[in-house]
């Protein structure tokens, strides 16, 4: 048993770091997140359920990923923890019990991963190292060249309105990939524009690509996906054509100035939200 | 004309005295700052009789918005919990989640399929009479185990009486709406 274990633990570490290293939107299993309601009429409070996996479909309940990270932050911007957190095979589930009146921002963001690329010997085989800048002094052969470090990290996130919604749990923490909503994401409905601003290390950030997807992309031929690149305010303006739950997913890989354990990074933004009818 | 299609004999004289007003020119239509002190529109809603393996009272929300598409005045709210008040989308939206809790006059219990009729004054949220203008009456009917039909049916609310008559849908039998100055 113990090498069993010890063999699926790897096989969820190659996982991961394969999903590290692939570049771009589409290689790496997303990360998301999704609710069993967006809002709440009930004037004494409601508990909400939420899942948390990996997939590549949406919403297809894939791969284990945790919810221990799992975080809500009030209205009033007081951040709780989450109550039944569990992890099953294929996703992992929490809930938590909504009480103030406003907008919730509920997050399963991930810490900074660090791994350094580099090149060795004769051929030019690209090899990596779990390591960040300090670290992969220790680590490195002697031979190592075109050496990069980069720090990857993601959101996932989704948010909850309890009756009046509020803006307070919107504000930013100014580092890595970030999204404000300029459309109330209890506003979104279907057929009418949404705006969103993307904000990377506490600005807004022109040029960031992201993919909108609709639920059951299982029961259906194409994606049907809407593409679009933020504008020189960092905003995106997409239309859900159809009522449903939606993941916004960004990824902006850039230069990390002045960080001690990293050149780059590479940060991803999951976004779960619904579009109600008209 | 179509306007005063109506099946039965009253909204016919309304009707009737309507397109004599138009006929003779009416000095004050569009002209009036209020609608007549007196007045009141009129709603005729029937529910109807949904033969399924579970049928709930449905949740019906009417509501009244101005010409700028802002709401006026919620005329009539059959509710369930409030846990369920989201499930009227529109209304939720627009207004439920604003003024929450609703224990006031405009909400009462779900009702049984049947025909209701009931008034509104042209009183605004603020206790004000009404500006005449154009307005557009909502009505939002969700079921649950049931579906949803939302109806807006424009309406000028002025000098001159008018009748309008909604096409039933899967979860609404006829409504008219019936305005006598």
């Amino acid at each position: 048993m113990i090498f069993k274990q010890s063999v699926s633990q790897l096989a969820i570490a190659s996982f991961v770091i394969s999903g590290l290293l692939a570049s771009g939107l589409a290689q790496a299993h997303p990360r998301w997140i999704l609710p069993s309601h967006f809002n709440v009429s009930k004037s004494d409070g409601e508990w909400i359920t939420f899942d948390v996996t990996a997939s590549h479909g949406t919403f297809v309940m894939d791969k284990p990923a945790s919810a221990e990270s799992a975080s809500i932050i009030l209205p009033t911007g007081q951040v709780l923890r989450p109550d039944h957190v569990s992890r099953g095979k294929r996703r992992s589930v929490f809930d938590f019990h909504f009480v103030e009146t406003g907008t919730h921002k509920v997050t399963v963001n991930s810490e900074p991963v660090y791994y350094t690329r580099y090149k060795a010997g004769k051929r030019d085989t690209e090899k990596w190292l779990r390591a960040d800048k300090v670290s992969r002094l220790q680590l490195l052969p002697s031979n190592a060249r075109d050496i990069s470090t980069t720090l990857s990290v993601s959101r996932v996130e989704t948010y909850i309105t309890v009756g009046k919604p509020s803006t307070e749990a919107f504000k930013l923490e100014g580092k890595y990939l970030e999204l404000k909503p300029i459309t109330h994401p209890a506003d979104i409905v279907a057929g009418s524009p949404v705006t969103f601003q993307l904000y990377y290390q506490g600005q807004p950030k022109s040029g960031v690509k992201a993919e909108i997807t609709r639920d059951g992309t299982l029961y259906r031929n194409s994606q049907e996906q809407i593409e679009v690149t933020s504008d020189e305010q960092g905003k995106v303006t997409f239309t859900p054509v159809n009522a449903g739950r939606y993941i916004f997913k960004a990824r902006h890989e850039g230069p990390l100035e002045g960080n001690p354990l990293a050149d780059e990074s590479g940060a991803t933004l999951h976004l779960t939200f619904e579009a109600v009818l008209p | 004309m179509n306007n005063f299609t109506s099946p039965n004999g009253i909204k016919r004289q309304l009707g009737v005295i309507a397109c004599l007003v138009v006929a003779l020119g009416w000095p004050f239509v569009g002209a009036a700052t209020t609608v007549p002190a007196a007045t009141k529109l009129t709603f005729e809603l029937a529910l109807p009789d949904i033969k399924t393996s579970q049928y709930n009272r449905p949740y019906v929300a009417v509501w009244v918005e101005n010409a700028d598409r802002e709401v006026v005045r919620t005329v009539s709210l059959w509710l369930g919990k409030d846990e369920w008040h989201k499930d009227l989308r529109s209304w939720w939206r627009k207004i439920g989640r604003y003024q929450q809790p609703w224990l006031d006059g405009v909400t009462g219990a779900t009702k049984p399929a049947g025909s209701y009729k009931f008034d509104w004054s042209l009183i605004d949220d603020q206790g004000e009479k009404i500006p005449a203008g154009d307005y557009t009456v909502h009505i939002e009917v969700v079921r649950e185990h049931g579906g949803r039909n939302y109806l807006k049916q424009p309406i000028h609310l002025g000098e001159q009486g008018v009748v309008k008559v909604l096409e039933p849908t899967a979860e609404t039998g006829p409504i008219s709406l019936i305005y006598q100055p």
